[in-house]
């Protein structure tokens, strides 16, 4: 299994010098499993790039949503495939006792929003809920499960063969609760990542950052990093930066988030900053 | 070294939690099944006994421990209890009854339980405890 970082960006995006080599794009993260078939994580604007970058031919697309806030759902409509009919996507979703995942996606692409509505994309698109169990997606066995943040949020775990990867870009998990002391099967979160060979999780805000972003639905660099230890991922690649983040600063979090992993007694390379356009192996994910 | 693989609490309980610990009011937590699996500090300093000590308990034990027990005295079915029954009636209740702490004290309580309702059903109850009202209003 191997995955490419298409948009790295939370919040909104960001384009411009100071953000050009993290990349200014919101999330959204291609998977390639082990058969070759290709999920997409999200489809912020950094869709549109993966989009760009499939053949015009004939093909079946998994998207798998975390959950609907703009910046993960701003480039469906900018996705190349949905405008070709021979191209049949399907869209995952968080349920919503509420309305529908397709209505409720569909008060996104609609007027006054969008110039075109859900119904008359080209492609043959279909919405589906995620289940409460597990299902199968070619040779990868998906779970989906509830997470801490703003309003409805999925966290996705994918295993295909020894491969896991675990994608949680928008999680709090620390949010009225002590990662370090907390029982594990009361941490959001946990059971998608644990023992991971990947983690793809949320890592917003500096830690100085944080008081002033509590329950915004993200996490600081010292939670994700206590989060990702516990679960014992393998690797961990911190993700769904802050708009307000340069290059220059994302560099020193990310010198800082080594720093901290060393200092807990970890490996200081099995943490790094997500990178858009980088490529990572789930098994021995080394940028590629 | 083997460790043990425990099940995975879902979000709602998680969060229930968290808001239930930063609370000053007694608060229990039970979950889809009617088990307790949590209570926070006040609850804690009510029973004479902190959740850490005590640990998920079952009906039995529980009713050993701490009641509850009717105006007369009697104990209070396990089923009864507005936990239990805001699960399974996926309605909120509310009662008046008596509890013993673990030195013996006696509590005369009020506790309002309602249910955790999700898209995928119910997840399990809260309930918040105060000291009875006088007048005799509980249910």
């Amino acid at each position: 299994m191997k995955v490419k970082l298409w948009g790295t960006r939370g919040s909104v995006p960001s384009p411009g010098p100071e953000t050009i080599r993290y990349g200014g794009n919101t999330s959204c993260v291609g998977v390639t499993l082990s058969d070759g078939s290709l999920l997409a994580l999200d489809a912020g604007t950094g869709i549109r790039s993966l989009g760009l970058a499939l053949p015009d031919e004939p093909t079946r697309l998994h998207i798998l949503l975390t959950h609907l806030h703009l910046d993960h759902i701003q480039g469906l409509v900018f996705f190349a495939p949905c405008f070709r009919p021979q191209t049949e996507i399907v869209i995952w979703g968080p349920a919503s006792p509420e309305a529908s995942l397709r209505d409720r996606i569909s008060r996104y692409i609609s007027a006054p929003l969008s110039p075109i509505e859900v119904r008359e994309l080209p492609c043959d698109v279909s919405f589906r809920s995620t289940p409460q169990s597990d299902w199968e997606i070619g040779p990868a066995r998906i779970r989906a499960a509830s997470v801490s943040h703003r309003g409805p949020t999925l966290g996705y775990r994918i295993d295909d063969g020894e491969d896991s990867l675990a994608y949680i870009p928008d999680h709090e998990p620390a949010l009225g609760a002590d990662l370090e002391t907390m029982e594990e099967e009361w941490i959001s979160g946990f059971e998608l990542a644990r023992d991971a060979s990947l983690l793809i999780h949320d890592g917003q805000y500096a830690d100085a950052e944080y008081p002033e972003h509590l329950g915004w639905g993200h996490s600081s660099l010292s939670h994700a990093l206590s989060f990702a230890r516990r679960t014992g991922a393998g690797r961990t690649v911190l993700f769904h930066h802050d708009p307000l983040h340069s290059d220059e600063q994302l560099d020193r979090i990310e010198a800082d988030a080594r720093e901290l992993c060393r200092a807990r007694g970890g490996n200081p390379d099995t943490v790094q900053l997500a990178v858009e356009g980088a490529e990572l192996d789930v098994r021995t994910p080394s940028l590629v | 070294m083997e460790t043990e693989t425990v099940t995975q609490k879902p979000l709602e309980l998680i969060l229930a939690r968290n808001l239930m610990s930063a609370l000053s009011t007694p608060a229990f937590l039970v979950d889809e099944g009617g088990i307790l699996v949590f209570y926070n500090e006040a609850a804690g300093m009510l029973l004479g006994k902190s959740w850490e000590e005590l640990g998920t308990v079952g009906p039995q034990e529980w009713g050993a421990l701490f009641g509850p027990f009717d105006e007369r005295g009697d104990p209070i079915p396990y089923d009864e209890l507005p936990l239990v029954r805001a699960v399974r009636d996926d309605r909120p209740a509310h009662a008046k009854f008596e509890i013993h702490s673990a030195d013996g004290t006696r509590h005369q309580i009020e506790a309002s339980a309602f249910p955790i309702q999700t898209a995928h059903g119910s997840r399990g109850a809260i309930a918040v405890f105060w000291p009875a009202a006088t007048n005799g209003a509980g249910a």
